[in-house]
């Protein structure tokens, strides 16, 4: 069997800015309300042109799970590792809290865990994998802006998704290879 | 061994997925313990347990995922097809609801001046015997039982609050729908008999006045308009505001408000005129075409386009691809309607535009709701000597309708009167007025459960005049909302997490039915509204003077049939008997959260032969026949609505997805999403009146003013202001939103679209200026 490789397909174009997902994550990840705690984020990006001719894009994110890892290669004690799926984990034992993979990484995915004195961000919802549910924001999304799923597998949604559309990844220059894919 | 989170996943590379693999599940799921708050249970393990949400009006299924008896995550159920397996914002922090800091925990009675927020301790048994006693004084003192109102909320609980005001016989019961939607229950009713639904999933041509789906969450609606929309489905929205759902429109036409009617009358012009309906339909299922093909030729596009200023070669684009890829096209029938004072004519105006072109009852129509059939009890109550007519009704000619000075007041609309008033639901505003005047008989007690009027319903000043009128408020709710702060006494009911709720059948076009069952003990010893009900009316049983002016043979039968055998019964009991008609309907209710007899769209229902239309007529009304009987016009006539003076605007109402109406502010997880709200507008006429994003203003209506911050945006008309409904709060035990951002209530004006007696909220002008 071939190993598999996470990864989400997501249709922007569909995103409410509902805010369903953030709500999701937070109680399945335990992470408390706070400004500043958050493994996934919605933006609202720039309002485009003059009233009455605008228009509103909204950019759902969270990490994203880079094949190139920045905020490994500059983790000091290792704590930063991935799993075999290539979901990119932390230790939180090993975590000494020095922030340099919060620096490293180009997506300001991570944030201090203050309640576990760790580093922390989003896991995929690993905790669900045994089980073969999707993680919590793919579920709870009315408008199924995110299709999570096996890369590797060519008979994955994600990866039928993959082929059939025009996608694009965020900050492309930077060389990450991100697991997240967003459809033209 | 139980496995610590930070344990879990401490297990490094290879090793990690072999823990994985390996490990129970049990121990897996527990590494994600559940964390906020602190109340502790003796329960130990995990469990997922079937019900549903309450944190809006959409119930959708869940299973709660709990983990040593307290809740840990709500996860979207998959059966529950009618919101396509979702949860929203507000349905994940629903989680939160039952370790709310502030939410209500045990009954309390005011010790204080009203809205002092001074309360004492008591239990349920003495609340029960407070709220009796004053039931009892109130019939003694006048004579009358629909001297007490009694309020509602709409929910799975509201039946059981119905119970008591039938117990006590009260013909004064106010719901909620005349502040929301009874003004299009109305229209779309005047023209099919029902108030359809409209086939998103299906539908190739969609055309949403107003109705903000990618905001106000309706299910299916606001998930198909995006998840299953049809390749090459055209979305055309009217709105003076560029929601959401106006940002993922094909078209947005900001239209001028107070309008929007023009712009339906135009459509129909150019459906007719250019012969673009279904003949054979118009010929077979409806009413007076010829009528209506003379009266809308005075609506040309060109005369709509100065009315709304939608250009007229866009509304014959409208008219023109609604009738192309009819019958899959639709004008959204929406629920929030409390716009205009004739709000009812415009509605009929877009009900006509599909059955002009056959749009009925078929996929991407306009299709009429089915139900999933249910047993209820038949409950016999007593007949009371001591009863009056309900209140709003007996004002009829009374005193006049608030209505604006413009050509709408001039004919088509009741003066002194509603046309056609809810008899269950009452209406509102007229309602209100009534009470203030003491005419024709005084209210003077409220029980209320969950209706939060102080901040839902328009002019603020005037419900706490009529509050202050009261010899006794009671609440009921689940946290201090701005009523219950006003309240004498406040009784907390448990949240939907902690009790049983009877099965209730979610009408549409995917018919399902639901209930709650408790996924964790009360936190706080609370109780359902069924058992605050049966708490109360057994201490009514114990004073005589409630039950002398009834038949005492038929007191004993309702003691019998009603209190012995429903409500000392276990609400389970009731649940069971309503899902009796399935095959195993209970064991499959708790297991599933659902019922339902299909889980495919039901099309076709009015198809059968001999189906007979709820109107008049048995027909699909363009003209409608029983209008002019009550003097009102029998098809929809356009009278120009009078507009903001320079330097005034119109306030318009609205929401985001992550709140609902009043209730939900005060939840940790939805306030950190937005903490306030903010006055959007439009960014030259802020720059008139030197306004800069983020400034503090004045917003000032004849009624009240508020203060607050400024969002100065490209998206809104330059004659319109808005804020988020929900702010501005003047209740303390909602300390997170406690005079944080504005209120509506407090400045909007109190009118009336008289023929459903909805409240019309969108007449408001205001003066905006730097604080
Ligand atoms: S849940 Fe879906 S629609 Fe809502 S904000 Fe997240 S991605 Fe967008
Ligand atoms: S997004 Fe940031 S945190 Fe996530 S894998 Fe990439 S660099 Fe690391
Ligand atoms: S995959 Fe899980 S951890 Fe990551 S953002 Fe979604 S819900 Fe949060
Ligand atoms: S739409 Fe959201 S708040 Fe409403 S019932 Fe569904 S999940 Fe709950």
């Amino acid at each position: 069997m071939a190993t598999k490789k996470f990864g989400i397909v997501l249709d922007a174009k569909k995103c409410l800015n509902c805010k369903a997902c953030t709500v999701a994550c937070k109680f399945e990840n335990t992470i408390h309300p706070g400004e500043d705690d958050y493994r996934i984020w919605v933006t609202e990006l720039e309002l485009k042109g003059t009233y009455p001719n605008i228009s509103q894009e909204y950019q759902p994110s969270q990490c994203q799970h880079c094949e190139n890892t920045p905020c490994a290669s500059v983790c000091p004690t290792k704590a930063t590792y991935k799993s075999p799926e290539g979901v990119v984990l932390i230790d939180y034992d090993k975590c000494i809290l020095c922030k340099a993979c919060m620096t490293a990484c180009p997506y300001d995915a991570r944030y201090e865990n203050v309640h576990l004195h760790a580093i922390d961000k989003c896991t995929f919802c690993y905790q669900r994998q045994p089980e073969g549910r999707e993680p919590a924001c793919v579920e709870t999304c009315p408008t199924r802006v995110r299709v999570f799923g096996d890369l590797n597998d060519p008979e994955s949604e994600a990866s039928k998704l993959l082929a059939r559309n025009h996608t694009y990844q965020l900050k492309p220059e930077r060389n990450t290879r991100p697991r997240l894919h967003y459809i033209k | 061994m139980k496995l610590s989170r930070r344990k879990f996943l401490a297990a490094s590379g290879g090793a990690f997925a072999a823990a994985v693999a390996a490990a129970n599940l049990t121990s897996l799921k527990a590494v994600a313990e559940s964390g906020h708050g602190d109340a502790q249970t003796g329960e130990k393990g995990e469990k997922h347990i079937a019900s549903s949400c309450e944190m809006c009006v959409n119930k959708c299924g869940f299973y709660a995922h709990v983990v040593n008896g307290r809740i840990k995550k709500l996860n979207p159920n998959p059966r529950f097809f009618k919101s396509r397996a979702m949860l929203c914002a507000r349905g994940n922090a629903g989680a939160e609801e039952p370790y709310n800091p502030e939410r209500l925990k045990t009954p309390l009675v005011r010790d204080g001046e009203r809205g002092s927020n001074k309360w004492r301790k008591i239990s349920y048994e003495e609340a029960f015997q407070i709220v009796a006693q004053k039931l009892a004084e109130a019939k003694t003192k006048y004579e009358n039982r629909s001297s007490v109102a009694f309020f509602s909320s709409e929910g799975l609980q509201e039946g059981s609050f119905q119970m008591l005001a039938q117990t006590y016989g009260s013909l004064n019961t106010v719901r909620h729908p005349s502040l929301c939607l009874s003004s299009t229950i109305q229209g779309w009713s005047s023209v099919y008999g029902v108030y359809p639904d409209a086939d998103l999933a299906n539908a190739m041509f969609v055309v949403m006045p107003g109705a903000n789906r990618a905001e106000a969450l309706v299910t299916p609606d606001s998930m198909d308009f995006l998840r299953y929309r049809p390749k090459g489905q055209q979305l055309v929205v009217l709105d003076p505001r560029f929601t959401n759902t106006a940002a993922k429109a094909d078209k947005w036409y900001p239209v001028k408000p107070a309008t929007d009617m023009a712009f339906m009358l135009a459509m129909i012009n150019v459906i007719i005129n250019e012969e673009l309906y279904n003949k054979d339909f118009v010929a077979n299922m409806t009413e007076g075409f010829d009528e209506l093909k003379a009266h809308v030729q005075q609506y040309t596009p060109e005369w709509a386009e100065k009315e709304c200023e939608i250009p007229a070669d866009e509304i014959k684009w409208c008219a023109r691809e609604f009738a192309k890829y009819a019958p899959r096209s639709v004008i959204y029938p929406g629920r929030r309607t409390s716009w205009y004072v004739d709000d009812v004519a415009f509605r009929r105006a877009c009900a006509i535009i599909p059955a002009l072109c056959g749009c009925w009852d078929v996929p991407g129509g306009i299709v009429p709701k089915s139900g999933v059939p249910l047993k209820n009890p038949d409950i016999m109550y007593p007949f009371y000597d001591m009863v009056e007519e309900r209140l709003d009704v007996e004002s009829f000619g009374e005193f006049d309708n608030n209505l604006p000075d413009d050509a709408r007041k001039e004919a088509g609309l009741p003066t002194d009167s509603v046309a056609y008033l809810g008899e269950k639901d009452g209406s509102w505003i007229r309602f209100r007025e009534a009470v203030l005047r003491g005419e024709p008989y005084p209210v003077k007690m409220m029980m209320v459960y969950k209706q939060n009027f102080v901040e839902a319903a328009p002019n603020r000043a005037k419900t706490l005049k009529m509050m202050e009128m009261m010899d006794f408020i009671c609440m009921i709710d689940i946290q201090m909302s701005d009523t219950a702060f006003y309240a004498d006494l406040v009784i907390p009911e448990s949240t939907y997490l902690e009790r049983w709720d009877v099965v209730h059948s979610l009408a549409g076009i995917w018919p399902i039915a639901t209930f709650r069952q408790a996924c964790i003990e009360p936190v706080y010893q609370t109780k359902s509204m069924f058992e605050i009900t049966g708490g109360i009316v057994d201490e009514m049983l114990k004073i005589p003077e409630l039950w002398d002016d009834t038949d005492e043979e038929e007191l004993e039968y309702f003691k019998e049939d009603f209190v012995e055998a429903i409500l000392h019964a276990p609400i389970q009991d009731y649940i069971k008997y309503q899902v009796s008609g399935f095959e195993n309907g209970y064991e499959k209710l708790l297991k599933d959260g659902v019922i339902y007899k299909t889980d495919q769209g039901v099309y076709g229902q009015s198809a059968k032969p001999g189906y007979r239309f709820k109107t008049r007529s048995g027909k699909i009304e363009l003209t409608n026949v029983k209008y002019p009987d009550k003097g009102l016009d029998a098809l929809p006539v356009y009278r120009r609505a009078r507009q903001p003076k320079d330097g005034q605007f119109r306030f318009i109402l609205g929401r985001h997805g992550w709140n609902t109406h009043t209730g939900t502010q005060n939840n940790e997880f939805l306030w950190e999403i937005q903490k306030e709200n903010t006055l959007w507008i439009n960014s030259k006429e802020a720059l008139k009146l030197g306004i800069k994003n983020g400034d503090r203003v004045v917003v000032k209506s004849s009624v009240g003013e508020q203060t607050v911050k400024a969002e100065v945006t490209e998206k809104i008309r330059p004659d319109c202001v808005f804020y988020a409904h929900g702010f501005g709060r003047v209740s303390k035990g909602m300390s997170l939103v406690y005079q944080k951002g504005a209120s509506q209530a407090a400045i909007l004006e109190d009118y009336i679209e008289p023929i459903s007696g909805n409240a019309a909220m969108h007449e408001t002008f205001v003066t905006v200026s730097k604080a």
